[in-house]
């Protein structure tokens, strides 16, 4: 579809453009850089899940019961995980409009404080009809925030001063500044133990959308979605800031004024940031209390990230973690997993977010291995199986940590022991690495792997443990790798000299 | 109230100052050495907690603090090595990266808190905390008896580490090509060192550090480990760090003067009640005045190459 094709068919009815807008997606969708994008973040999540698995292997608690209990959670309370990801997706599309000017917004979370404080003293302190309270309590709190996220939006475009630093300290200002406002010397005290102000208005409440918990913010929020998606890719102001974001002094040579756009992106994600706030208050939380937000503020950090600073991107990435909030407590409460494994996760899925390299890494060694494959099915496999048995390695040298905890006392051996395992796990993942990528020098570790298991073994018999066995038995059979190893080396050395002569 | 009060209140604020200072100085020093070789640390607050919940629970379990200093180095090391590895390995965005540290360590510690202890906040009292040094000769003297005449270790340690950071940073081929490695790091390529090894392991001094900074919250200075007990200790160090302007004996001075505001904000507490309603206000000025330092007075700037990536050209 060419450019005057497109402008004949916007021209024309609303059904073409809806048409349109379809096909724009299908191109989107199968673009390959936009698919590459989708790649990396799915195989973020699987990477991070697997890795969570083994610190639920450490804890002493089952991975698989746990994630089937998550899954169950989050499909059977679809209400929980939208209600979940309403202040994400708006404290994400904050996170995420400032990177498109490239700026990290690292301090959400006060300029979330601040708005939810400006939205909950209009909310109380204001009477004002049915309607129109919710809306000025809204617009109050994201202009508060946006105020918050104004200032050090102007110190980077007129003073210099980084972004990252400045909004981060401003954050943790709001945080105690918000908790005065509050706490019983404050001026907006209830008079209660809790530092929190009254309870709002009825007419500023947020009304309930569908189950428990969920409320009318969710509307808002994928309007907002919408919005930001409207501002970023079809203004002016957007396509300014994207300049900027890409290059301010390209931006600045081609007429745009970066400074300005830097000061108006920090607010307006201070807003957004704002909004995530009031909504809360309004339509959860019902009063101001003094460090109500459960990091919502850094979990946007997350959402951007994951959702790679898209708003689609953005909405979509605020369900997962609304999935994994809401599976989570079903997690919690079935296999007895405390709620904090999913920071777990979403930390994890930050840092591979992170590198997608690693991700490239993986992907082409494991390439290079199956293509080698076809031609010489020897060396490659032997690299394969030495790196599944490191994950192996790693898995049983974990588990075998866990089952240390199991003993009556805990002695001097049985700490040698535990280091001893620690040592081994982290050489499985040594080995994994070192044949993955098919290092020459890698029998090594193989070999140091195998002495590990029987002084491990060694250690289960003084310290009467329970899995001497099993160590002896990884010993022998990482021996016997290694062996192969050797043999088969020295095999393809002298098969090469024999071709060479 | 008695009237030697005022000397015995001074000296018990330069005690407190000091040991707020602690953990402040030696993660603000370990971001010192991160950001030297170029590599933003934001994960300082994820290092900290992780040092404070090993140093814990292995004291808890072998019944020896040293042990758990030692264990706490590590961890802290363990997870500055991960951020080393996606940021300089992998050349990952530095501030995302330290972002996921922070919400792992931070959800890795509450997760095994409850493991450990089978329970919610805080952990158990530990009983073998780091014993205090009692010298004898200054310990009846006013003021300084009561900040040095019974001090921690880890305090005396601070002062060594400011000092050994400096002789390092300064006067050592290390320190040099740390430096190097965060201004202009082609330069130590073409010299034929390696970029990457430099930056990773000033990314893992910085976790040692900021994991002994952590153990002194959980066994030096305080009895257990608790729920996000550095509190945002960790981003005061970074304030710390940017204040004192990315020298050694710079971030004493800052940390010192914002160990000492804590201290103030104690004193507050306990002798000048009638203030209590401003206390909030005092632990807000360390935030806001980096900010007007940065953005009023414009002294800090940070080594040249930090936060990008380094790409090795290829070869032809």
């Amino acid at each position: 579809m060419n450019a005057s094709e497109l402008s004949d068919a916007q021209k024309s009815g609303i059904g073409q453009r809806i048409e349109n807008w379809i096909l724009g997606l299908a191109k989107k969708v199968t673009d390959p850089s936009y698919r590459k994008q989708f790649i990396w973040s799915f195989a973020s999540i699987v990477l991070a899940l697997l890795v969570s698995s083994l610190i639920m292997l450490i804890a002493g608690y089952d991975p698989g019961l746990a994630y089937v209990y998550l899954a169950i959670g989050a499909f059977s309370r679809m209400d929980l995980v939208l209600y979940y990801a309403t202040p994400l997706i708006l404290t994400g599309l904050s996170v995420a409009l400032a990177f498109k000017c490239g700026l990290f917004n690292i301090g959400a979370e006060g300029q979330l404080y601040i708005g939810s404080m400006a939205a909950a003293l209009m909310g109380y302190l204001i009477a004002l009809p049915i309607v129109i309270h919710p809306l000025a309590c809204l617009a109050i709190g994201a202009i508060a925030g946006g105020l918050w996220g104004f200032v050090p939006g102007l110190l980077k475009a007129y003073r210099g001063a980084h972004e990252v630093v400045t909004t981060m300290m401003l954050s943790y200002t709001a945080i105690l500044l918000t908790g005065w406002l509050v706490s019983s010397n404050g001026p907006f005290w209830d008079g209660s133990m809790v530092p929190r102000t009254p309870p709002l208005l009825d007419t500023a409440l947020l009304p309930p959308l569908w189950g428990y918990s969920l409320h009318t913010g969710l509307i808002l929020s994928i309007i907002a979605v919408f919005a930001v998606d409207f501002l970023i890719n079809r203004t002016v102001l957007g396509y300014e800031m994207r300049a900027v974001g890409l290059n301010p002094d390209a931006a600045e040579y081609g007429g745009i004024n970066s400074k300005r756009n830097i000061a108006i992106a920090m607010g307006l994600s201070g807003g957004l940031s704002g909004l995530a706030g009031s909504e809360e208050i309004m339509g959860t939380y019902g009063k101001f209390v003094a460090n109500w937000s459960p990091g919502l503020g850094w979990d946007g950090i997350t959402v951007a990230v994951l959702g790679n600073n898209s708003p689609w991107g953005v909405l979509a990435a605020a369900i997962f973690f609304g999935g994994l909030r809401a599976g989570g407590n079903t997690m919690h409460q079935v296999v007895g997993v405390p709620i904090e494994m999913v920071s777990v996760i979403q930390g994890l899925v930050v840092l591979f977010v992170a590198a997608p390299r690693i991700i490239n890494w993986l992907v082409d060694n494991g390439n290079t291995i199956f293509k080698s494959m076809k031609e010489d099915p020897f060396e490659p496999s032997i690299n394969l199986v030495s790196s599944i048995l490191g994950l192996a390695i790693l898995m049983l040298g974990l588990g075998m940590i866990t089952s240390l905890y199991s003993l009556p006392s805990f002695t001097w051996i049985n700490a040698a022991t535990a280091l001893v395992y620690v040592l081994v796990a982290i050489l499985g993942v040594m080995i994994f690495i070192v044949y993955w990528s098919k290092r020459p020098d890698a029998g090594w570790f193989m070999l140091l792997a195998a002495v590990l298991w029987t002084i491990a073994g060694v250690l289960e018999i003084i310290g009467a443990g329970m899995s001497a066995l099993t160590s002896f038995i990884l010993a022998i059979f990482t021996f016997v790798l290694w062996l192969a190893d050797r043999l088969i080396g020295r095999l393809l050395v002298t098969k090469k000299e024999d071709d060479i002569e | 109230m008695m009237q030697g009060l005022p000397l015995d209140l001074i000296g018990w604020v330069f005690a407190v100052t000091l040991q707020m200072a602690t953990p402040l100085v030696l993660a603000g020093l370990g971001g010192m050495y991160s950001e030297r070789g170029g590599v933003v640390n934001i994960g300082l607050e994820g290092m900290m907690l992780m040092g404070a919940f090993t140093a814990a629970a292995v004291t808890y379990y072998t019944l020896n603090p040293w042990l758990g200093i030692l264990a706490a180095v590590a961890a802290g090391g363990g997870l500055a090595a991960v951020h080393a590895i996606v940021c300089v390995k992998f050349k990952g965005n530095h501030i995302v990266s330290g972002t996921g540290i922070i919400l792992f360590g931070a959800g890795f510690t509450t997760l095994m808190l409850e493991v450990v202890w089978h329970r919610k906040g805080y952990g158990e009292t530990i009983t073998n905390t780091i014993p205090d040094i009692v010298i004898e000769p200054i310990q009846n003297i006013p003021l300084i008896g009561q900040a040095f005449g019974v001090i921690s270790p880890i305090v005396i340690f601070m002062f060594v580490a400011t000092i050994l950071s400096w002789y390092i940073l300064f006067k050592t081929p290390f320190g040099l090509r740390l430096r190097a490695a965060g201004e202009d790091p082609s330069t130590l390529d073409s010299a034929g060192v390696s970029v990457e090894w430099t930056r990773a392991i000033g990314v893992i001094i910085s976790g040692c550090l900021a994991g002994l900074g952590g153990a002194y919250l959980s066994i030096g200075f305080g009895s257990a480990f608790g729920k996000n007990m550095t509190d945002g200790r960790g981003f005061i160090a970074l304030a710390a760090m940017i204040f004192g302007n990315w020298s050694p004996f710079g971030i004493l001075i800052a940390g010192l003067f914002f160990g000492f505001l804590d201290g103030l904000n104690y004193a507050i507490q306990i002798y000048f009640p009638a203030l209590l309603p401003y206390a909030n206000f005092i632990a807000m000025l360390p935030y806001l005045l980096v900010v007007v330092a940065l953005g009023v007075i414009r002294r800090s700037i940070p080594p040249k190459g930090i936060a990008i990536p380094y790409e090795k050209e290829r070869k032809a």
